[in-house]
């Protein structure tokens, strides 16, 4: 079965700069795909690419096998929830959702019961007849997703639909809208610039750098594996140290000490490299059997809530933070004071290697 | 202690000013009323002078053909007007800048120059002086006024509300005839209803480009005047001010009507859209 | 989007213009070089004949006068109208926006009308006679109509919202906090006023002078009936030329040169706004 939506060699180019730079991906059918990237990285181009708003400089895009170069938005099967929503306001609720069944010429008993399941399936059915203005920003953004849905697109775009919701509702949001994307089974591509969402969410996730995909792969690959600093870097935080490869396993850190550490093929001594460990992979004081042990001085503690954030001091300008868990296993104030001497360590396999 | 420390001294003269800006107008009104033909003494209310101007055929034409020019043009001014307000945002060419420029030209220019200007073409083409010229001549000025009001409107709306339209299967013009426009429709009526003032009132382009039949209020008040004064005068003025009035009435409030809760003097301004 | 769909709307009305507003003007510049023939049908030709004419003694001075007219009326409107708008912006409140409405209602009256109520209040008969000679203060009616001071007064009850309406713009603007800061520099309100407020509106002044005194100089209403031959403006000459005098093209001529006087008065207006708006950055 051809993949759901395809890019090959896609740039985009606005006058000199180019806002999507050879772009290749494969989505599948009923995938949710996140596009991952901070501002500027080209995300949002590439979905207003796919839905027809702007055609690539170089390259094509498929839908469903077939190439879509000179098909208008309105041709193509697939639909598109707004960031700012894009609601009708001079047109009710319903009718903002029957719009598209409207176009398409569809009778009117069923639009009446498509737009009612589509109500049902945001939990809006009972303002049906409210006009826009009324609504909240969480009620307006249901009534774009099921003004996208009602119309049974092949694909769904979703161009940071949640940025303009508090935390807790967006949150809320996310478990809706992967439910929703299950229960319907339709593809959707969803572009966002908020890590947690897209682990959170994705079966993929494409992050994107300046125009380009710099890792493809499932939510644990581009934790646990990112490819390059900027993954690593992007997702998460992510303790990068510079290093300089020793050769049989081994990086010597900018702080002197040496760590064992996987290197990637090819990567001989005296090559620099940077390495990462993730703070929740760093354990204080009580290190496991096989843990790498350094020591450290505690620069600062912050407290969090769940986790207690604490900056670990190596010498040399080199630190680390560590994420310390606020469980029953928690430890009373004073042991983590700034000043104390520490000991801190991971797993080997924890430490990523990158360059 | 120098004058502008007491207000007070500010408020007494803002009031005679009023007073000065006012008087006038209630002379004119006062006196339309007047049961005698006098403009300097007030005997009783009367009505007569009304009628006199209802009764007189003339008038009575003049009349309608003044409401007929202002409907005229305002339903063209604000087609064109809009057309050519949406042109200039939406186009992306490289010469709509000065498009742009060109558009505020016939607002500065004297009245008298667009009179004469349209009288030559008139008469260059051959076109025989009548109220349809006078029409030809009001639309191509009110064309300006429309575009004005509509493109402050139409900076303040994205394109995104279009964009999703063509997502749900409206080609382009389906997009602007089912959501653009019933966007920008609040300035649309309020522009129009200004226009529909302007050309009412009227009264130097229309001097310049009405024929010898049918002539426009105030052309024919022009020639009541260079006779001499008389209550009929101030009637029909009394008349033109509440239609007046009533037409830029409605314009502020019509905004209001659409359900957006915005003052229409903020839609003729182009602030923030509803 | 593309370009072409867009572009489409800006036909007609381009067209439209083109047509009836922007050629009908050169035609206005074409007629200006020609003359009337035998039959008294305008000709179009190449001759600097009206040029020569419209400076020439007997017309020059009605230009004159018409400039020295409407700058009177500016200065007036600016006079009279600057504490209106002052006062509606400062001690206005929450009555600013009924004080504008108030302002503007009478602008809704036709303009003739409103200087035909000047000319029933200042001829012979006039009210503002008669109240002068009943409370005494002369026995024979005052020469007020058909003087220039009458056609002036006209000019400024005409257009003083004009100069009003971008004043008080500008004063809205303005920051209060400035008035407090120079109020404590400058220690009583005249001079905060003189070195605050007044240079801050400038561009509302200059503003309004402008929407003053361009249609002023055109004006042939007021001249016409508050005044006589003696207060001719150049509307009124230009007015003669195309209904008795039927002399086309030397009405055209008229048109232009004070189309030009306009324009360049216009272009020393814009240029002081661009420096004003380059200097504010």
């Amino acid at each position: 079965m051809a993949d759901a939506i395809r890019l090959e060699g896609v740039t985009k180019r606005f006058g000199e700069h180019a806002a999507v730079d050879d772009v290749s991906l494969d989505i599948g059918q009923g995938e949710f795909f996140s596009l991952l990237g901070p501002s500027g990285c080209g995300k949002t181009t590439t979905l207003r690419m796919i839905a027809g708003f702007e055609q690539p400089s170089e390259g094509r895009i498929l839908l469903e096998g077939e190439p879509v170069d000179d098909v208008p938005p309105y041709g193509r099967n697939v639909n598109t929830v707004f960031q700012s929503y894009a609601l009708f306001e001079h047109l009710n609720v319903e009718d903002n959702v029957a719009f598209g069944l409207k176009r398409k010429k569809v009778a009117k008993d069923e639009i009446g019961r498509r737009v009612g399941e589509a109500l049902e399936l945001v939990n809006l059915e009972r303002r049906a007849s409210a006009r826009t203005s009324e609504l909240s920003g969480g009620q307006q953004q249901r009534v774009a997703l099921a003004r996208a849905l009602v119309n049974r697109p092949a694909v769904l775009l979703l161009d940071e639909p949640l940025g303009a919701l508090d935390l807790k509702l967006r949150r809320q949001m996310q478990v809706e809208l992967k439910e929703i994307q299950r229960e319907v089974g339709i593809t959707f591509v969803y572009v966002t610039h908020d890590q947690e969402e897209a682990l959170a969410m994705s079966d993929r996730i494409a992050v994107m750098h300046e125009g380009r995909v710099v890792q493809c792969g499932d939510p644990e690959e581009v934790y646990e594996h990112p490819d390059a600093p900027f993954v690593a870097g992007f997702i998460g935080t992510s303790n990068l140290m510079e290093g300089v490869a020793q050769g049989d396993g081994k990086v010597k850190i900018a702080s002197g000490q040496v760590v064992p550490a996987p290197l990637p093929e090819g990567c001989d001594a005296g090559t620099a490299v940077q390495i990462a460990v993730r703070p929740e992979k760093i354990a204080l004081d009580e290190l496991e059997e096989g843990m790498v042990s350094l020591e450290g001085t505690i620069e600062q503690r912050v407290y969090q809530g769940v986790v207690t954030q604490v900056t670990v001091s190596l010498g040399d300008g080199a630190r680390l933070v560590a994420l310390e868990q606020n469980t029953y296993r928690a430890r009373s104030d004073d042991r983590w004071d700034p000043g104390t001497k520490v000991k801190l360590g991971w797993h080997p396999e924890h430490c990523l290697v990158l360059r | 202690m120098s004058a502008f420390d007491r207000p007070r001294f500010l408020r007494v003269y803002v009031a005679f000013a009023y007073l000065f800006l006012f008087a006038p107008i209630l002379v004119v009104v006062l006196f339309s009323f007047n049961s005698i033909k006098s403009l300097q003494n007030f005997e009783g209310f009367s009505l007569r002078w009304y009628e006199e101007f209802l009764d007189d055929p003339t008038l009575r034409e003049s009349l309608f053909a003044s409401l007929e020019i202002a409907v005229l043009t305002m339903v063209a001014g604000t087609v064109l007007g809009t057309m050519l307000a949406i042109g200039l945002v939406r186009s992306r060419a490289r010469w709509s800048g000065s498009a742009n420029v060109l558009m505020l030209i016939p607002l500065v220019v004297p009245e008298i120059v667009a009179g004469i200007s349209a009288l030559l073409i008139f008469s260059q083409i051959g076109i025989q002086l009548s109220i349809l010229t006078v029409i030809l001549a009001h639309i191509t000025f009110s064309i300006s006024y429309v575009a004005i009001v509509v493109r402050a409107r139409l900076a303040t709306m994205g394109t995104e509300a279009e964009e999703a339209a063509m997502d749900l299967g409206a080609t382009r013009w389906q997009a602007v005839r089912m959501v653009l426009l019933p966007g920008l429709w609040p300035a649309i009526v309020a522009a129009g209803l200004l226009v529909f003032a302007l050309s009412f009132d009227d009264f130097v382009l229309s001097f310049f480009t009405t024929g010898e039949d049918v002539q426009p209020l105030p052309v024919r008040i022009w020639s009541a005047i260079r006779f001499g004064i008389s209550p009929t005068i101030n009637a029909i003025g009394t008349l033109m001010m509440v239609v007046s009035i009533t037409a830029i009435g409605l314009a502020l409030l019509i905004p209001r009507l659409f359900g957006r809760r915005e003052s229409g003097v903020k839609v003729l301004t182009g602030q923030e859209g509803g | 989007m593309s370009e072409g769909f867009w572009n489409r709307f800006l036909v007609p009305p381009a067209v439209w213009l083109l047509v009836l507003f922007a050629f009908p003007i050169c035609l206005v510049l074409a007629l200006s070089f020609g003359y009337v023939d035998d039959l008294g049908r305008a000709v179009y030709a190449t001759d600097l004949d009206n040029y020569a004419d419209a400076f020439d003694p007997t017309y020059l001075p009605v230009m004159v006068r018409s400039v020295l007219y409407a700058v009177a009326t500016a200065v007036l409107c600016l006079l009279i109208g600057y504490p209106i708008a002052y006062f509606i912006a400062r001690f206005g409140g929450r009555y600013r926006y009924a004080l504008i409405a108030a302002l503007v209602l009478p602008f809704f009256v036709n303009y003739l009308v409103r200087t035909y109520a000047w000319v029933a209040l200042l001829s012979d008969e006039g009210l503002v006679n008669n109240a002068l000679i009943d409370v005494g203060i002369t026995n024979d009616p005052i020469q007020i109509i058909n003087t220039p001071w009458a056609v002036i007064g006209g000019l400024t009850y005409g257009y003083l919202v004009f100069m009003i309406l971008p004043i008080y713009a500008s004063l809205e603007r303005m920051d209060p906090a400035v008035i407090e800061a120079g109020k404590d520099l400058y220690g009583n309100r005249l001079q905060t006023f003189l070195h605050v407020t007044l240079p801050q509106t400038r561009q509302g002044i200059l503003a309004g002078s402008v929407l003053v005194f361009l249609p002023a100089v055109g004006d042939f209403v007021a001249a016409q009936l508050l005044g006589g031959p003696d207060t001719y403006m150049v509307g009124n000459l230009i007015q003669d030329q195309f209904f008795a005098g039927n002399n086309w093209p030397f009405g055209a001529a008229l048109t232009v040169v004070m189309m030009l006087f306009l324009s360049i008065f216009m272009f020393g207006y814009l240029r002081s706004a661009a420096r004003e708006s380059r200097a504010a950055l």
